[in-house]
């Protein structure tokens, strides 16, 4: 048990670090960069303020300090739980992610079950289905991952809401609105599921155990099911949890097109405006899903191949 | 990726015309009987930034829903007129530098607040000074001469300012100049920038609201004081009105075009006519304000020297921008100033396209055509960098058909394009880099343009002259500090013709900074000074 206890503690410890380092990395890539949303927003010249006006705002906001002393004193908000206000919108950063998040969980969760489902399909496809078809099934992924996730929800919204007016575009949070703009990131998604899932089943389907079980007359659907889904299906979840960091990704396209306020389009809105605490706050947030979802595709690990934990460990495998 | 994505809309597009045009186009409904009800879907490209009355008032984005929400001492309307809203009236003194407001009364914020003589003080000093201990910001064009006001009595307010200050009534009618509950002005800047907290008296109220999503209003039974100048009075006549924020123009459009929604904002200026031919309402009202064109820098060579500004007015062919970049709803430049702004005169003929003109203007200047056609002066070519003004959409196609022609004449000509945020840092009018800062902002009052052309009274120096030209200096700053509306219209003639005549500006064409797509089963919407769409006049009749 300790060595599964330092375990932890060892991946606890570098995940703080990695969050922090997320939050630090964001903030020095952005001061490097000229100017920020308060002095940009007071530039624009139909807004006709002099320049003492513009240094006694930008003052106001700590704008005019030196770097060092900005990151210190936002790194102690930070610590202290406090994601401080945004530059642009004047509101608590905290209240914006709030408020934006559940959008793009749903849109997340959503386009992960189509994507494992899309994906799982395709496979099995590959593997049932008689010769010309499959190999053309194989291609699938290939022109999935092609096809730019734009285009798709562009298609998906000029077909069946312009044209077939199954669902009202500018709705974004309606149930077919979010299944349609979920099947873009999904799709996309699922590509590189399938890839993963067809090369596992196509190697563990040439393996003796499958032969011999072949030749003891398994059908193919019980063997696929039996004997070849769980081994294949270990390379999945790595990928899945990779999945989840580029589903938040791609999230910023998706709902661009779909018009969905979601993270995506908040995380836009403030590069452009180089509004600081809400894009250290984000990325900080980024940086705790993945460092989450890692951890957990380790612990699953284990669970679904015995082998993992007793190479590495084998003392506490047996008690795992 | 970028023009990835344009290259797939304009397929789209392609595509979208040709079913809409299957599928028979409606025609407009003659107006019939103004009725009651119904609820109208705008959709927006951006909601803006802050909801904090000053600090996000001159946005283009938010005036949508201040216009709605809240209401103005005075209300200016397409053609720059002032006339009384929450003001009933208003008396000045020969300098112009007092002024009396006489307020109507029974006015109410939707709190339940009185409109009365000690909010309009409250409102008047927050636009003057904001302020700097909650970040809250002044009103950036709000006359910087302002002294201070009091409430006299319930429904009289006195205002004072340190020299003549014509423009304190037309930019009572700004869109800036929102009235605005005091307990709302007393809030925290945080809690002023939650849309619900921000109280108006207009005919609208905020119902809901999501950040960079929609906002969703709702009309005001009680309403009762609306400008005598609209066609309607009472409370307004569609019901709701949400703001939908959509990204996409082609996806704006499109679901004006699938009858989804009712206006689109900003749609593409090169569809308009297929909107219109399709039986949709497309509107294009102009604003008040100056012209786009180039201020010229007149410390950068060769741009001190007067021929070469004139040959630059002169080798503009402002026809060709209009037909290539434009629609017949944009109008060509008669002056530096948009002619709708009352004081502005036609100097057209000053300015007008003669590519001949132009070269002998050059040769005469001493710059000589070299072999690569490029002309130069003493080895130097005859160079100019023209930065597109972010602010103004089209600006970049305008800059390219401009180098085009300039290059004709031999100008070397190159365009650097920035975004917003390196274009505040970089480009700025006067800049020693910036031989032509491309103008485009709106103001209420022609007294503004006296403010800025020279450094006098802390202007903005738009030519690098700072007071030097004194003919020049004088007609800004009287104009600037004028309190005769007459002597100042006959001044501000004399000072366009002046401006024009020594080159110092180079109109483009007038602007249409907004533009609306609209179901045509939305009637009478009124415009106003700034072109926002006011749908408190309008109503919605069958769909076609």
């Amino acid at each position: 048990m300790t060595g599964y206890r330092g375990f932890a503690l060892r991946r606890g410890g570098q995940a703080v670090v990695v969050v922090l380092l997320a939050y630090v990395f964001t903030f020095w890539v952005i001061s490097v960069l000229p100017g920020d949303p308060v002095t940009t927003t007071l530039r624009n010249p139909q807004n006709g303020f002099t320049e003492e006006e513009i240094a006694r705002i930008v003052s106001y906001y700590g704008l005019d300090r030196p770097v060092l002393v900005q990151l210190l004193e936002s790194l102690g908000r930070f610590l202290t739980g406090d994601l401080g206000v945004s530059l642009r919108s004047n509101r608590s950063v905290a209240d914006m992610i709030g408020e934006v998040l559940p959008s793009t969980l749903v849109l997340a969760a959503s386009s992960l079950a189509i994507a494992v489902v899309l994906s799982f399909l395709v496979a099995f496809g590959v593997q049932y289905l008689p010769k010309p078809l499959s190999t053309a099934l194989r291609s699938v992924p290939s022109l999935f991952l092609s096809v730019p996730g734009f285009l798709i929800g562009l298609l998906l919204i000029q077909v069946f809401s312009f044209d077939l007016g199954l669902f009202r575009a500018i709705d974004t949070d309606g149930p077919v609105a979010t299944f349609f703009a979920a099947l873009t990131l999904g799709i996309w998604v699922s590509a590189q599921i399938a890839e993963v899932l067809i090369a596992n089943l196509d190697h563990e389907a040439a393996q003796d155990y499958a032969g011999v079980a072949r030749s003891r007359g398994l059908g193919q659907v019980r063997l696929l099911l039996r004997h070849l889904l769980k081994p294949s299906a270990l390379p999945v979840v790595t990928v899945l949890a990779l999945m989840i960091g580029e589903v938040l990704g791609g999230a910023v396209i998706t709902e661009a097109v779909f018009g969905r306020t979601g993270i995506g389009s908040l995380v836009e809105r403030s590069v452009a405006s180089q509004d600081l605490p809400v894009l250290q706050a984000v990325v900080t947030l980024a940086a705790v899903v993945f460092v989450v979802v890692n951890l957990l595709a380790d612990l699953v690990y284990p669970l679904l191949d015995p082998r993992v934990t007793l190479q590495r460990r084998p003392d506490v495998g047996a008690a795992a | 990726m970028k023009r990835a994505l344009k290259a797939a809309i304009g397929i789209l597009a392609t595509v979208l015309v040709a079913t809409a045009c299957g599928g028979g186009a409606a025609q407009s409904a003659a107006s019939g009987t103004p009725r009651d009800g119904g609820d109208l879907t705008f959709l927006i490209d951006s909601l803006g930034d802050t909801w904090i009355p000053n600090n996000s008032a001159i946005s283009s984005f938010q005036g949508h829903i201040w216009g709605h929400v809240t209401d103005k001492l005075v209300y200016v309307d397409e053609n720059g007129e002032a006339s009384p809203w929450i003001a009933e009236s208003w008396e000045q003194n020969p300098e112009a530098t007092e002024f009396t407001l006489h307020l109507r009364q029974g006015v109410t914020f939707s709190d339940g607040t009185p409109v009365d003589a000690a909010a309009v003080v409250a409102n008047l000093d927050m636009w003057s000074r904001g302020d700097a201990t909650r970040g809250i910001n002044p009103i950036g064009l709000f006359p910087k001469t302002y002294r201070s006001s009091q409430a006299v009595d319930p429904a009289t307010v006195t205002v004072s300012f340190s020299s003549p200050t014509l423009g304190f009534i037309p930019t009572l009618g700004y869109h800036g100049s929102i009235l605005i509950s005091p307990k709302s002005l007393a809030l925290p800047a945080e809690q002023q920038a939650d849309l619900s907290n921000d109280i108006g008296s207009g005919p609208y109220v905020v119902e809901s609201w999501k950040d960079d999503d929609s906002v969703v209003l709702r009309k005001r039974p009680d309403y009762d004081w609306a400008p005598a100048a609209l066609s309607h009075q009472g409370p307004a006549r569609i019901d709701s009105i949400t703001y939908k924020l959509v990204g996409e123009q082609q996806v704006r459009t499109s679901s004006v075009q699938s009858n989804q929604a009712d206006v689109a904002y900003n749609p593409s200026p090169k569809e308009l006519e297929t909107f219109k031919a399709q039986g949709f309402q497309v509107a294009a009202p102009r604003y008040l304000g100056f012209v786009n064109g180039f201020a010229i820098n007149t410390k950068v060579a060769p741009f001190d020297d007067v021929k070469v500004r004139q040959a630059l007015q002169h080798g503009i062919d402002r026809d060709q921008i209009l037909s290539t970049v434009y629609t017949p709803d944009w109008l060509a430049a008669q002056s530096f100033i948009q002619s709708n702004v009352p004081g502005a005169t036609d100097h057209s003929t000053t300015f007008a396209h003669d590519a001949a003109k132009a070269a002998a203007l050059l040769d005469e200047a001493g710059w000589a055509p070299g072999p690569d056609g490029v002309r130069t002066k003493n080895g130097t070519p005859l160079a100019l960098t023209l930065y597109p003004n972010p602010y103004l959409a089209t600006s970049k196609a305008v800059d390219e058909l401009i180098a085009q022609q300039l290059r004709g004449l031999g100008f070397q000509v190159d365009i650097q394009a920035y975004d917003v945020v390196t274009y505040g840092q970089r480009v700025k009018v006067g800049g020693e880099t910036v031989p032509a800062y491309e103008i485009t902002r709106s103001f209420i009052d022609a007294g503004t343009v006296g403010g800025v052309l020279t450094d006098a009274n802390k202007g903005e120096n738009w030519f690098g002259l700072g007071q030097t030209d004194a003919k020049l200096t004088d007609l800004a700053t009287s104009i600037a500090g004028a309190s005769d509306p007459t002597a100042r219209d006959a001044q501000l003639d004399e000072l366009q013709g002046y401006v024009l005549d020594q080159g110092y500006f180079v109109p483009i064409t007038q602007i249409v900074q907004r533009l609306y797509l609209q179901s045509p089963r939305v009637h009478d919407v009124t415009y106003n000074g700034i072109a926002y769409a006011n749908y408190y006049t309008a109503w919605i009749g069958d769909p076609a």
